[in-house]
């Protein structure tokens, strides 16, 4: 056969064509590779179907059942029913019998240690040991919970025992009734070096999934594929409950052959298919109750008097008068802004299907209030997938994912610094506001500015915040796909696909007057805003798989892929509302000033690639992925890059040297090398732009000006991470006992980022240019053990763990701040031999305690008291300055893990999940006000009640003073308020209870499930801030990765309990 | 069977001779360089952008209030204790690099600059696209724009990076010109500018435009800095014979309704109610808490005392006890100082509470008034007193005339003193009371010496000392990315 490809593209099909003109005959085994992948996709296979391999295997006549060392036995699946035609197989033989039409098999056993083989399709291998024994029952276990599973790898599928690269796989069953939102969520804790975080804990806000570390300092995000769609922010818009399988491609050779924007890893989510037969329904549903976790002791009304009172007489201040302390309320504000909140999920599905096709049909309706009144999130699907076989040759399929997600939002992370955010975190004003201010006056008004705000502070009242928030984004949104697909030759195969992703979001905010004493100065306004961006993807696979000998298979691909994306945005808002009230917040009833605008952005990629796949005798594995990617986003002269990838692997447990060890069902060593291109940075970088950039008021009239907003650089060429990956895989006791272990080490080179200029450069965006290079390394391992101790007892464990290194290796131009934590003072450095990001902050090194200490130490400024904080003199230049700022740690954690364990008793299961973080700092920022005291903010329990007193009494906190040389000193950025962020937490624990099939079938029901379940049950850190899971807060968006880990005054997360059933029917 | 897959693999084909093109994306609603310089219409909006940082938008991001008085004698820091602590800092000279207002007003006015640049970077002689009689003006406000934005800079930083193109990536470190250096590109700036300025804009949305006036008079105030006091008298000489008067209501000078005044030489302007904000942000910083202001800005009793008796622009520059605040009763409480300014604020009536940072004063950056006093201090410095005092006893007559009622008789009385010492006194006294809360008085304490500078400086901040202090420092950000500073 010949195939017409035109000559620009021979070069990525010459080696096809040269294997492709051996091919023949597409090879049997892989024929049965192809079913049985298919087969798998569908656990409950008819039992009466044969295994395709047993026709052409020797079979040993059934009729010989006498004789030494016969084993007679019962072959059963999970339900106890018996299971014909299974292959029982002597392990290590070739011979081998099926089980009859009752299950029933005999086989000669060699010797009485030789172990004995039940394959069936859809279940996985059970290997026994029957000893002296010469009747047995062997019980299956379908394949879907094995781990012998199908990954799908860049555009197809393989198995995973033939998998070369460093993939981790998340099934169904470990995200299974987990109450979370997103599927991003999901990922948390259960694969190696797969790192998730939740920007805060308010119900539907941003995930960071970081795939192996931090690569570069522009867009860490991982490439989301979604039933072949490519989406960065697809991901948000499916419901868990519609997830068959992830897959996490973490090492080049897996990720390359998705190119552009693969650099950071790329996640592959399969949504589920019908299945064969009648229509089976389900119904999922959980409802649950959130609560706060544990709170910061904060001091109460009488402690923050004595502390006000012991500053006030140190300075000269007035006094908080005992008979004004006395009637003063004692308020927890914490709990007054954390209230239980409402969980809800419910969920149900239909599917169904026959020889020529299948449907699925499902809905969604996902509500998490949030514990911060006037934040929630509620998210409605409805998915339908439909595949249908058209003929021998064509079968075409489609995937449609329609979405709507309500977000409400309040302020839950940064102090409201910077344009666009949405605010000042809530909990920051919980925890600054002083006890002894009351929630309402006695007309019911909100406590705006307390009565006295030189003794209880100017923050706003946290309720009166928190109620009078007014801002939410609807998103609608359509995900989808429809591929054709044409087997056009034996192994032969195009496939076209077309996905798109349309979401509109619909924003709005309503600004309330509400305070009585400060919100005047802002009228009363709305601002409304709507974008919509449309992405599609047309991507074209030919693939071809055949078998040059009977050891030799290779697998060819080859592809074009065309992506467009479109964003049109329009925005308006007027202001001064005469009436406040919801039905009135419309543009139209503003009768103040009025603003609109408009803007629209584009960028496209295009892609060719190809892959191969080489295979001997089951034992040696490679492959071999070439890309070459094009931009809109680099300059015509340095649009494409050339990518490419290989891995190669070893079976060792298919070498006779090893078939001895019985114990070892599986060793495979993986190796593999591979570059991926990355391309995030701003649509038109590679050139200068002028824009509007604001009016100006000659005589009163405005007229508009136009300047650089924007420089260019025409030489920047794509960001390249290469990638190295060593891996190991090991089953033990059939499988068992599994092993996988990597270490990688992943270079990005060529870092695409916008440098800062000086100031003195003057306004306009900072021109991209290729910055440098990071270094990733690390070390993974997943390990999973599950046995089966009796019928009524089984439990399975598993638990993973990543090390990870991050270190800037080059840099161009000048070491890079980011992370803002006071007036132009950033928190973090990103330096050549330090982690991006890295804290760099002045050492404390204690308290002063008296004055010959402060004499004989570097001098620190005037006015500096006993009781003082003492910074460290790191350069040993006599003075304590800027100079003397040294790198303090890194957001970023040295070791991430996760834990997973599963009992079943009878009908009982109990599962519990762990998940932590070590070797990482947080900046707790809040700590500047609640630890430093230096106005009327209410501090924590601990300085109220511990701070110096005179020499000796504290190294850690200093005196209580609020004057000026005092209180700069104390309230210095520093190590002072850097923080160990290790933590582990229950994340998840469950007991549910499965009801009996006999109980059931009365009520026609296949199967029914309780459950209660609870949600970040414990947590253990030393981190004395809310929640040490953080990521970046709102002020540091800006600065991406290297602003993480900084606590503002954090929104929580919470701790939910819940109830759950599901029904099959 | 065949030809069934060649069909997308055609369409593959397509795409792939198309993709040059699809991968070729416009930048939508952006100009490039070409762009804005291909006509006259979108050429002015760049220098019209060039305006944009003097304006007092918002207060904390053009400090030059905080740097120009607050620094000084005559104003405090006010607000509760721990607020404001950087601007605390520059009144108590606890300057860190870091200092916000420090950073901040680098920021603005090279951001100035850098939109200056645009405009003579894309004004090249071969552009042909741009009218000459439109090319000129633009190219001369520019010009004007810049001098003043260095003018400022360096009289705030001294030394500092001259740029005069439009950065890029590999000239973005530069190295620090001296104060010298710049005084030179000023000159050489103003003197080009006002050659092509126009005396006078015609459509009336065009006032607030650089002018000839406003070139000369920034020469004269930049020879006075360079004490070359001939230039400087011949300068204020040149704006004189450009007709500008006095106002005979002196507070026109601080009044939205007479904002083209004949005094005006060069105003920063202000409107209320447009969006975004072009409202004069002052009016929140300086106003009273209690009338939904900040209340960061109180006047000193030495500036009070500054004043001679009964002199009327006391009234009319700070509110006190027992005298009207606009349209309240002035409440003793609302300043620790016991003063708040009248300069820069407006009366409820114009500008109510709830926009209060939407006013709409315009700054008067240089006003007649300024160039007399520059004048006499320069004819009494280059040594001739006596002529000194004809300027002078121009501004004196004005103030004189605003004193509301019968005036007594030895009410600001001419100054006849021609001994040169004694004059320089009264000259820099005078100058104190007329250009009070106008931003100027750190330059002139600086450039008065060090003697001057810190036997007033110090009574309020024993922290101050000249040789460090007489600059601010170069801003943290600036070092961090600028290895040549």
């Amino acid at each position: 056969m010949k195939l017409l490809l035109p000559k620009k593209y021979i070069f990525l099909a010459m080696p096809f064509l040269v294997f492709a003109s051996q091919a023949q005959e597409i090879p049997d085994t892989l024929k049965r590779r192809q079913v049985q992948t298919d087969t798998l996709k569908k656990p409950a296979a008819p039992p009466n179907s044969p295994p395709p391999s047993a026709a052409k295997t020797p079979v040993v006549n059934p009729a010989d059942t006498t004789g030494q060392g016969m084993v007679k036995g019962i072959v059963k699946d999970e339900k106890g029913s018996p299971v014909p035609g299974a292959v029982v197989q002597i392990r290590g033989e070739t011979t081998h019998v099926l089980t009859d039409p009752n299950g029933r098999f005999s086989i000669r056993l060699p010797k009485p240690t030789s172990a004995i083989q039940v394959v069936f399709m859809g279940y996985s291998t059970r290997i026994v040991r029957p000893g002296t024994q010469t009747n047995i029952t062997i019980t299956l276990i379908p394949a879907s919970k094995a781990l012998n599973e199908v990954v799908i790898t860049g555009y197809s599928t393989q198995q995973k025992k033939d998998l070369t690269g460093a993939v981790a796989t998340i099934k169904p069953s470990d995200i299974d009734n987990m109450p979370v939102g997103g599927v991003d969520q999901v990922l948390q804790g259960k694969s190696a070096g797969v790192s998730v975080t939740q920007g805060t804990g308010a119900p539907g806000e941003g995930i960071a999934v970081r795939i192996r570390g931090i690569g570069t300092i522009n867009n860490n995000n991982p490439l989301y594929v979604i039933d072949g769609v490519p989406t960065p922010s697809g991901i948000n818009q499916i419901s868990p409950a519609d997830i068959e399988s992830i897959n996490i491609l973490k090492d080049a050779s897996s990720a390359s052959i998705y190119g552009a924007r693969a650099s950071n890893g790329v996640v592959v989510v399969t949504t589920k298919k019908g299945q064969s037969g009648k229509a089976r329904f389900n119904i999922s549903q959980y409802t649950g109750v959130q609560v706060h976790g544990d709170l910061i002791k904060m001091a109460n009304t009488q402690q923050y008097v004595a502390a006000f009172n012991t500053a006030a007489a140190a300075d000269g201040r007035t006094q908080i008068p005992a008979d004004l302390a006395a009637g003063l309320p004692n308020v927890d504000w914490q709990k007054e802004v954390l209230k239980p909140a409402l969980v809800n999920n419910t969920n149900f599905s239909v599917n169904g299907g026959n020889e020529t096709g299948n449907y699925l049909v499902s809905a969604n309706y996902y509500k998490q209030d949030g514990l911060i009144k006037n934040s929630a999130y509620d998210r409605f699907n409805l998915r339908t997938a439909v595949n249908s076989t058209l003929s021998k040759i064509f079968s075409m399929g489609m995937n449609l994912n329609l979405s709507y997600a309500k977000t409400k939002q309040v302020g839950a992370s940064g102090d409201g610094f910077g344009d666009g955010n949405q605010g000042a975190s809530v909990m920051r004003y919980a925890l600054l506001r002083s006890p002894g201010t009351p929630v309402f006056k006695s007309n019911g008004d909100y406590v705006d500015l307390p009565e006295n705000p030189s003794f209880f502070g100017d923050g706003l009242n946290p309720v009166g915040y928190a109620d009078n928030f007014d801002r939410s984004y609807n998103a609608y949104s359509v995900l989808g796909s429809v591929f054709a697909e044409a087997n056009i030759a034996k192994g032969l195969k195009l496939r076209t696909t077309f996905g798109g992703n349309l979401v509109i979001t619909d924003f709005k905010q309503f600004f309330k007057i509400w305070g009585s004493d400060r919100s005047l100065n802002s009228p009363g306004s709305l601002a409304r805003s709507n974008a919509n961006q449309f992405d599609y993807n047309w991507t074209n696979t030919l693939t071809y798989n055949f078998k040059i000998d009977k050891n030799q298979t290779i697998n060819l691909l080859a592809g074009s892929e065309a992506i467009k994306s479109r964003t049109n945005g329009l925005s308006a808002s007027r202001s001064i509302f005469p009436n406040q009230s919801d039905n009135f917040q419309y543009l139209d009833n503003g009768i103040g000033i009025q603003q609109n605008g408009e803007n629209e952005s584009r960028w496209a990629l295009f892609s060719l690639f190809g892959r191969a796949d080489y295979q001997y005798a089951d034992k040696y594995l490679a492959s071999f992925t070439v890309r070459r990617d094009g931009s809109s986003r680099l300059s015509p002269d340095n649009r494409y890059g050339n990518f490419y990838a290989g891995s190669v692997g070893w079976r060792l447990d298919q070498e006779d040297f090893l078939k001895g060890f019985e114990q070892l069902s599986m060793l495979k060593l993986r190796a593999s090398i591979g570059q991926t291109g990355n391309q995030e940075i701003s649509n038109y970088a590679y050139t200068t732009l002028n824009s509007f950039v604001g009016f100006y008021p000659f005589g009163g009239t405005p007229v508009i000006g136009n300047s650089l907003t924007s420089r260019g650089n025409s030489n920047i060429t794509w960001e390249t991470s290469t990638q190295t990956n060593f891996g190991l895989d090991a089953g033990f006791f059939e499988d068992n006992l599994q092993l996988s272990a990597d270490y990688f080490i992943r270079d990005n080179s060529d870092i695409l980022f916008a440098n800062p200029l000086p100031p003195s450069a003057g306004g306009g965006s900072s021109p991209f240019i290729n910055a440098g290079k990071v270094r990733n390394q690390g070390f993974e391992l997943q390990i999973s053990y599950r046995k089966t101790l009796s019928d009524d007892w089984s439990f399975d464990v598993s638990g993973n763990l990543a090390t990870l290194k991050n270190k800037v290796v080059s840099l161009a131009g000048s070491p890079i701040p980011g992370g803002r934590i006071a007036n132009e003072y950033n928190a973090t450095l990103t330096t050549v031999g330090q982690p991006i990001g890295a804290f760099y902050l002045i050492p404390m090194e204690g308290i002063f305690q008296n004055k010959l200490d402060i004499f004989t130490h570097a001098y620190q400024g005037a006015g500096i008291q006993p009781g003082d904080v003492k910074y460290k003199d790191t350069n040993g230049d006599g003075v304590i300055n800027e100079s003397d700022r040294e790198i303090a740690g890194s957001p970023i954690p040295k070791l991430t893990y996760g834990f997973t364990g599963n009992v079943k008793f009878k009908s009982f299961d109990l599962s519990i999940f762990f998940q932590g973080a070590y070797g990482n700092k947080l900046y707790n920022q809040i700590s500047t006000e609640t630890e430093g005291f230096y106005r009327a903010f209410n501090v924590t329990e601990e300085v109220a009640t511990s701070s110096w007193s005179g020499e000796g009494s504290s190294n850690q906190y200093p005196r209580l003073t609020w004057s000026s040389a005092s209180s700069t000193n104390n309230t210095r950025p520093s190590t002072r308020f850097l923080e160990s962020g290790s933590y582990l937490r229950l994340k998840n624990a469950q007991l549910g209870y499965s009801f009996t099939p006999k109980l059931l079938s009365n009520l026609k029901i296949a199967s029914m499930r309780v459950y209660v379940s609870g949600q970040n049950l414990l947590t253990f850190t030393k981190y004395k801030g809310l929640d040490p899971e953080i990521y970046t807060s709102s002020n540091g968006q800006g600065d991406g990765v290297r602003a993480v880990g900084i606590d503002w005054g954090t929104y929580p997360s919470a701790r939910i309990y819940t109830l759950g059933l599901n029904v099959n029917f | 069977m065949k030809n069934l897959y060649i069909i997308p693999l055609s369409l593959c084909l397509l795409l792939g001779a198309g993709c040059k093109k699809f991968l070729d994306q416009p930048a939508l609603g952006y100009y490039s360089d070409e762009d804005l310089f291909s006509n006259d219409a979108t050429a002015v909006t760049a220098v019209n952008a060039a305006y944009i940082p003097l304006t007092f938008t918002d207060g904390a991001a053009n400090p030059v209030w905080v740097l120009g008085d607050v620094a000084s004698d005559d104003v405090v820091i006010g607000g509760n204790a721990g607020e404001q602590a950087d601007y605390t800092g520059i009144d108590l000279f606890n300057i860190l690099p870091t200092n916000a207002a420090v950073q901040s007003l680098w920021s603005r006015y090279y951001n100035g600059v850098n939109r200056c640049n645009v405009v003579t970077d894309g004004l090249t002689a071969e552009n042909t696209k741009v009218s000459e009689s439109v090319r000129t003006q633009i190219l001369a406000q520019a010009k004007f724009l810049r001098a003043y934005y260095y003018f400022t800079l360096t009289n705030f930083y001294g030394n500092i990076p001259l740029r005069l193109k439009v950065s890029a990536l590999t000239d973005a470190p530069v190295t620090a010109s001296t104060q010298a250096q710049v005084y030179t590109q000023i000159e050489k700036d103003l003197n080009e500018a006002s050659a092509d300025l126009p005396e006078k804009w015609t459509a009336t949305s065009d006032i607030g435009r650089a002018t000839k006036g406003a070139a000369l008079a920034l020469l004269a105030k930049a020879s006075l800095f360079q004490k070359k006091y001939t230039e400087a008298a011949q300068f204020a000489t040149q704006v004189e014979a450009l007709g500008y008067q006095l106002t005979d209501n002196f507070s026109d000078n601080f009044n939205s309704s007479a904002k083209t005044n004949n005094e005006v030489i060069f105003s920063v302007w202000h409107t209320r109610g447009a969006q975004p904000s072009q409202g004069n942000s002052l009016n929140y910083w300086f106003a009273p808490r209690s009338l939904n202001g900040a209340g960061v800005f109180y006047p000193t009793q030495s500036l009070v005392d500054n004043f001679e008796s009964n002199d009327p622009r006391l009234d009319l520059t700070i509110a006190r006890t027992g005298k009207p605040y606009f349209d309240s009763t002035f409440d003793v409480s609302w300043s620790t100082t016991g003063y708040l300014s009248k300069k820069h604020i407006q009366p409820l009536s114009e500008v109510p509470s709830t926009t209060k940072n939407d006013g709409n004063l315009n700054y008067e950056a240089i006003r007649f008034a300024d160039v007399l006093l520059v004048k006499a201090e320069a004819l009494n410095e280059s040594g001739q007193p006596a002529a000194a005092l004809v300027p002078l006893n121009r501004v004196r007559e004005r103030a004189r005339k605003n004193f509301s009622g019968t005036a007594p008789a030895d009410l600001l009385p001419s100054v006849t003193n021609t001994d040169q010492a004694q004059l320089r006194d009264i000259i820099r006294r005078e100058r104190r009371s007329e250009m009070a809360l106008e931003f100027q008085r750190f330059f002139d304490v600086i450039r008065y010496g060090q003697a001057y500078a810190e036997a007033v400086i110090r009574p309020g901040s024993p922290n101050f000392n000249y040789a460090q202090h007489k600059f601010f420092p170069i801003p943290q950000t600036e070092l961090n990315a600028n290895g040549n500073l």
